[in-house]
């Protein structure tokens, strides 16, 4: 792999991390909703 | 249980393992033996790494927690995520580059030898009991609710185990965790539709949630900054946070299954595959828990759930203590059951006042459970595992249709079985690679060593059978594994973590810092009620900073190694 394929790949993961991260915190906001309309 | 859920239970576990054995027939290389083969994808990946972790507990324990306590311990995987994008980003490229057969091994080439031993000692130390609880936990419920023998459960699960995953190493835990996890969430799906629809027509469901919510069984994440409240945002996400950091970074058991992968990107997004689906997941079994909750307002539940253990109560002369408090506990579920059939009907004015009626009526059927639970203490009944741990089982046994009762008991094997075999699998890997190549023979040949670790792998689920058979648990079975986790995944953690991050630092003062910080824990332990996910957290940071004092104060000019 060269250095800029082993950039690309490098900046896939961040956006793959990032993604999941971001469907982490949708997540959690979903149960905060949750809490509040049940609790 | 009738001939049908015979028939459904002995196939489903009889033949996951039998196809993993015809997949995996022939002889294998010690690479293949250890780490599967390249052919394995992520899904496998995936599947294998959740089926690994959540075992038998999840699944019988956790309805049976979020029933007692609500489902606030969803927070407690509230860390998990994050620290699996850290093990995606940090730990699985240096494992993949060094192709290290465990995770210690990288200890040895960034630090020495004594530290390479001292991270697998913690991690056989830790995972060998948790072995025995993870074999023992649903086999003292099911011995007493379906009637089968202690030992007899034991040995059929585990002996199941040690012969498929001695025969065919990672590669056939991989394959038969892929099948035995589709098994449990297919189970655990039609268990979830099958509660929501024998909720009472009384309620909607809806209306079932949010009398349940009012109950303090739904309050999903809690922002209070106490320390000695267990579940709380915080807790989850610090806590566990370093929990999952050392559980998926540094346990055999887990690395095992990603390093399983044929590249980087496969064991990558088997671990995202995860961080996604395990909040979702878990939430799911926990909400199952409170619609069992609910569905036994309409439907009036045992006063104590453990059957078997409230008998032996009643034969040992305490009959009348326990027909008296019965009496009670029905008189006051008859008015609770109105009150919640009424609820439907009163004005927003009316429902507050009937909200706290029912709350009182409840804390009153508590009281009630808890005196049950002090007679049957009294009769001598030792019933060696937490009440709420048959409430799951009992609803299972008494109103699932048959066949689907067989399916859920298979549900409960199957987890069983799926992270029995990972954790033999680790274990027998690392007594092999990191104890008996290094320091007993270290120049055999590659057959040598996978008859060493198959031999290893027999001898461990043996010992694992044998502290389930001699075990008496102290708490709830899913707090057990946590608690057991927790004291020792801090200081292993701060081993990698200062392999990983503190560059100058040396593998003496290291190893020193995580004998101290394993001691600390065990003293915290003993004399603190910290909430325990915070030993994780302690645990490493001890090691964190301590081998950097020791580093600057006492072994100061040993050369240090420039990383790996």
């Amino acid at each position: 792999m060269n250095r800029s394929d082993y950039k690309a790949d490098a900046r896939s993961w961040l956006k793959a991390y990032g993604l999941a991260l971001s469907l982490f915190t949708v997540e959690v906001v979903l149960l905060y909703l949750f809490t509040v309309r049940f609790s | 249980m009738n001939r049908l859920d015979y028939f459904v239970l002995i196939a489903t576990i009889l033949a996951i393992p039998l196809y993993g054995l015809w997949r995996t027939r022939g002889s294998a290389s010690l690479g293949q033996y250890l780490k599967g083969d390249a052919s394995i994808q992520w899904a496998t990946i995936g599947l294998s790494v959740l089926a690994t972790q959540a075992g038998p507990i999840t699944f019988l324990s956790m309805p049976g927690q979020a029933y007692e306590s609500g489902i606030g311990f969803i927070q407690n995987y509230f860390g998990q995520p994050l620290a699996l994008i850290v093990v995606c980003a940090v730990f699985v490229p240096i494992y993949q580059r060094l192709k290290v057969y465990t995770a210690y091994q990288y200890l040895g080439e960034r630090f020495d030898r004594k530290t390479q031993l001292l991270g697998a000692f913690l991690f056989l130390v830790q995972r060998g009991i948790a072995a025995g609880i993870t074999i023992y936990a649903p086999a003292i419920v099911l011995s007493a609710m379906v009637g089968w023998r202690l030992n007899l459960t034991i040995w059929l699960a585990g002996g199941l185990v040690i012969i498929y995953t001695v025969a065919g190493g990672t590669k056939i835990v991989s394959i038969t965790q892929r099948y035995q996890m589709i098994v449990i969430l297919v189970g655990m799906a039609i268990a979830f539709a099958v509660a929501v629809y024998r909720l009472s027509p009384d309620l909607s469901f809806e209306s079932a949630l949010s009398v349940a919510g009012k109950m303090g069984k739904l309050e999903a994440v809690n922002f209070s900054f106490d320390p000695h409240k267990r579940y709380t945002f915080w807790s989850g996400l610090i806590g566990g946070f370093f929990l999952a950091l050392s559980y998926f970074g540094a346990d055999q058991s887990q690395v095992q299954r990603y390093l399983a992968g044929g590249s980087l990107k496969e064991s990558r997004l088997g671990l995202l595959f995860n961080a996604a689906v395990k909040v979702p997941m878990q939430f799911f079994i926990l909400l199952l828990g409170a619609i069992v909750f609910m569905f036994y307002q309409f439907e009036k539940p045992p006063v104590y759930f453990n059957q078997p253990a409230y008998e032996r109560a009643l034969e040992n002369g305490y009959a009348p203590q326990l027909a008296a408090l019965q009496t009670q506990f029905d008189e006051v579920f008859t008015q609770k059951r109105a009150l919640v059939r009424a609820l439907s009907n009163v004005s927003s004015d009316e429902r507050g006042v009937a909200m706290h009626k029912l709350r009182e009526l409840d804390a009153q059927t508590r009281d009630l459970r808890d005196r049950t639970k002090a007679v049957v203490a009294q009769a001598g009944v030792d019933p060696k595992s937490k009440e709420s741990d048959y409430v799951f089982i009992t609803f299972i046994l008494q109103q699932m249709p048959h066949g689907i009762v067989g399916l859920l008991i298979a549900v409960i094997l199957c987890a069983t079985m799926s992270a029995t075999a990972a954790t033999l699998n680790a274990l027998g890997s690392t007594t092999a690679i990191d104890f008996y190549r290094p320091l007993i023979r270290p120049t055999a040949s590659d057959h040598h060593y996978v008859v060493a670790a198959k031999a290893l792998t027999a001898a461990w689920g043996l010992v694992a059978i044998g502290i389930a058979s001699f075990a008496s648990l102290v708490e709830n079975l899913i707090e057990a594994g946590n608690i057991l986790g927790s004291i020792f995944y801090g200081s292993i953690l701060g081993l990698f973590l200062a392999a990983f991050f503190i560059r100058r630092v040396t593998g003496s003062a290291v190893f020193f810092a995580a004998l101290v910080a394993q001691a600390l824990v065990f003293v915290l332990f003993a004399t603190t009620n910290i909430g325990y996910l915070w030993y994780n957290f302690i645990g490493c940071a001890a090691v964190l900073i301590i081998a950097t004092l020791l580093q600057k104060a006492v072994f100061r000019g040993t050369e240090a190694s420039s990383g790996v």
